[in-house]
């Protein structure tokens, strides 16, 4: 049976796409701050976070420590909860649907499902769409964003590579997916026929056609698409956004660096003013200490975290 | 004429409010042959705040919207813009708290308002995203764009509802600020008579969410008395509109081709006010100019006044005074 597979908490599917699409983007435009209690939740609050995502360990210290990484404990999960009254987002593993049902019991906002934690499927992503909590879930190219999608994902961020403070693998995961759009909208504007040729770019990607022809209409992802994993400084959140991402998640880089008020404040006013240099240089000045990175090119393929999903 | 919309850009879901913008003009295009020329702009800064004819405030984290708002220098020009100019502005959800007098349920310490509607909003008023839905509304003020409209798909994020109508009340208001966890907004003063007259005492209920409550009673669950007529979730006050759903969320334009329709009435009752102003002030320049060319006449037949006349003024000869009076009286008559 099909609940066992992948039970739910028996929501209806009525509370539809609109309603939890709807929540990514009154997001759009602002900063999703990585938190582990209730204190740095109010921090980030107060420095003009749109959400906050509650976990135990920033990526930066599950990468130190090793280990399974799992769901965060709900009773610290609802003190943020309780702490601020922006929303209040939390990681599942992949494919730990039981994580999920967890999770949505206790009224959260958004479900992470996250390459971050380790995976618990090798094979099978969560089913979202019954879910009543939204989804959001992280992507290396076009192909796992719109397969994300089509599981039920209500929003779409990049993978990066999460507690480096390094963001050229985000960089890359956001070009790769504009390109790959790009081409999806030449070949819907190539011929009246395009058909038979987006049909075989959909077999290329392993998406379903119907998915990939709506975003080639509207030369975007058909969901909201924010940043993540890697960005630790106001400029890389504006570089994410000139890219094209509608909003910014910063993991370790605001908790991990010097001056957290100070850095969470600034990334808040670059990813509103992210076109306009001048405010950028504003706020880049005398944020202390950026967290400490780590230079992908030199990490073991084994460390990377984005490698998980598929 | 053209007319310029601003959507506030700070956070939030302004490019979608844009977009239908764009599709409720072009619907209004259609409509009429005499419709102004639209522009939308995105707004981040006073300056183009400034640009503004009327402006949206968007959907968002209102908290987030207020802060950065504050730290971009434009928190009071948006006060200005709503309660000083009382130029026509729209909020929705977000944009709905940020523009009530007073709010509550707001994160601890509070949060800055600009207000402008005399209501006290409930934040996050059904709850957490779970609680978030999407409902058929009918709303009656569509009525005016041709009857038996069909009903509006609205959508509820995280939504706050119109708790209660305030009394208006010049300055902030007084009762609300001994409520815990409430807010309140600074009191602003109109400035002209523009602002005057798109100013309301009176706040107007455009719009409720029926039945809700009394579904919420039959599964047991307790719910406050004055609720039962029905959650509050559009209203108007003069030049202020607020709903607490998302017509940016759906591709029906309607309730935008409303608002913007308000928002030509308004600008052409404006711009003619400025050039009836303007009309007067050259009335009245002009009629000093005649009695100066009376007291002139005056003084050359008496032959006394002039000199003390013209070391105040430039001589006027009798030929100059004609040449007003015969422009003037017919305008003055005209007018009269």
């Amino acid at each position: 049976m099909a609940s066992q597979q992948n039970g739910t908490n028996g929501a209806s599917a009525s509370n539809d796409f609109t309603v939890k699409a709807g929540l990514a983007q009154m997001l759009k435009g602002g900063v999703i701050m990585d938190v582990v209690n209730a204190e740095q939740a109010r921090i980030a609050e107060e420095a003009g976070a749109a959400a906050v995502m509650a976990l135990e360990r920033v990526p930066a210290d599950i990468r130190a420590q090793g280990g399974v990484a799992r769901m965060s404990d709900p009773s610290m999960i609802k003190e943020i909860m309780e702490a601020v009254t922006i929303p209040v987002m939390a990681k599942a593993r992949i494919g730990h649907f039981v994580e999920c049902q967890i999770l949505e019991a206790i009224g959260i906002d958004y479900i992470d499902e996250s390459e971050v934690l380790t995976p618990a499927d090798d094979i099978y992503h969560v089913t979202k769409h019954n879910f009543k909590a939204p989804f959001v879930c992280g992507c290396r190219n076009l192909g796992e964003a719109l397969r994300r999608i089509s599981e039920g994902a209500a929003m779409i961020r990049t993978k990066g590579e999460a507690g480096t403070g390094d963001v050229v693998e985000a960089v890359k995961h956001m070009r790769t997916v504009n390109a790959q759009i790009a081409r999806a909208r030449a070949i819907l504007q190539s011929s009246p026929d395009y058909e038979p040729e987006l049909r075989a770019f959909a077999r290329e990607l392993e998406v379903p056609y119907e998915l990939l022809r709506e975003t080639a209409e509207k030369g975007r992802l058909p969901v909201v698409n924010f940043a993540a994993g890697g960005v630790a400084t106001p400029a890389d959140a504006a570089l994410m956004m000139q890219l094209g991402c509608d909003g910014v998640f910063v993991g370790s880089g605001i908790f991990k660096s010097g001056d957290a008020k100070k850095r969470a404040k600034a990334i808040v006013q670059a990813v509103t003013h992210y076109k306009d240099p001048k405010v950028l240089a504003e706020v880049s000045e005398g944020l202390g200490e950026a967290m400490v990175g780590i230079n992908v090119s030199q990490m073991a393929e084994s460390d990377k975290l984005a490698k998980r999903g598929w | 004429m053209s007319i310029t919309v601003g959507v506030l850009a700070l956070q939030g879901a302004f490019y979608e409010h844009v977009q239908l913008l764009k599709q409720a003009a072009a619907n209004l295009a259609t409509e009429t042959h005499a419709s102004p020329k639209w522009e939308f702009i995105e707004v981040r800064t006073p300056q183009e705040l400034d640009r503004c004819d009327a402006l949206i405030l968007p959907g968002g984290e209102s908290t987030t919207i207020s802060l950065v708002a504050a730290r971009s220098n434009l928190l009071e020009p948006l006060r200005d813009f709503v309660k000083v100019h009382r130029r026509p502005t729209w909020g929705t959800c977000a944009g709905l708290i940020l523009l009530a007098e007073s709010a509550n349920r707001t994160k601890k310490g509070g949060q800055e308002l600009i207000g402008g509607l005399d209501v006290r909003v409930n934040r996050n008023h059904f709850g957490r995203q779970t609680e978030s839905f999407q409902a058929p509304l009918d709303l009656p003020f569509l009525n005016s764009c041709g009857k038996d409209q069909p009903p509006f798909p609205a959508v509820f994020i995280r939504a706050p509802v119109v708790e209660k109508i305030l009394p208006h009340e010049e300055g902030i208001q007084t009762s609300e600020v001994g409520r815990d966890e409430t807010v309140v907004a600074p009191s602003k003063h109109v400035k002209d008579q523009a602002a005057l007259d798109a100013m309301a005492t009176q706040v107007e209920v455009l719009a409720t969410l029926p039945g809700r409550a009394a579904k919420l009673a039959s599964e047991g669950r307790n719910i406050d008395a004055d609720k039962e007529a029905g959650d509050i979730i559009a209203v108007k006050q003069g030049n202020v509109f607020g709903t607490s759903f998302h017509p940016e969320l759906t591709g029906d334009a309607r309730i935008h081709s409303w608002w913007l329709r308000q928002v030509e009435e308004s600008v052409r009752r404006r711009r003619k006010l400025r050039a009836t102003l303007v009309d007067a002030l050259h009335y009245r320049k002009t009629i000093q100019r005649i009695l100066m060319c009376v007291i002139l006449d005056e003084a050359e037949a008496t032959g006394c006044l002039r000199k003390s006349v013209e070391s105040h003024h430039k001589p006027f000869n009798f030929s100059t005074s004609v040449s007003i009076i015969h422009e003037s009286v017919p305008l003055l008559c005209r007018k009269n």
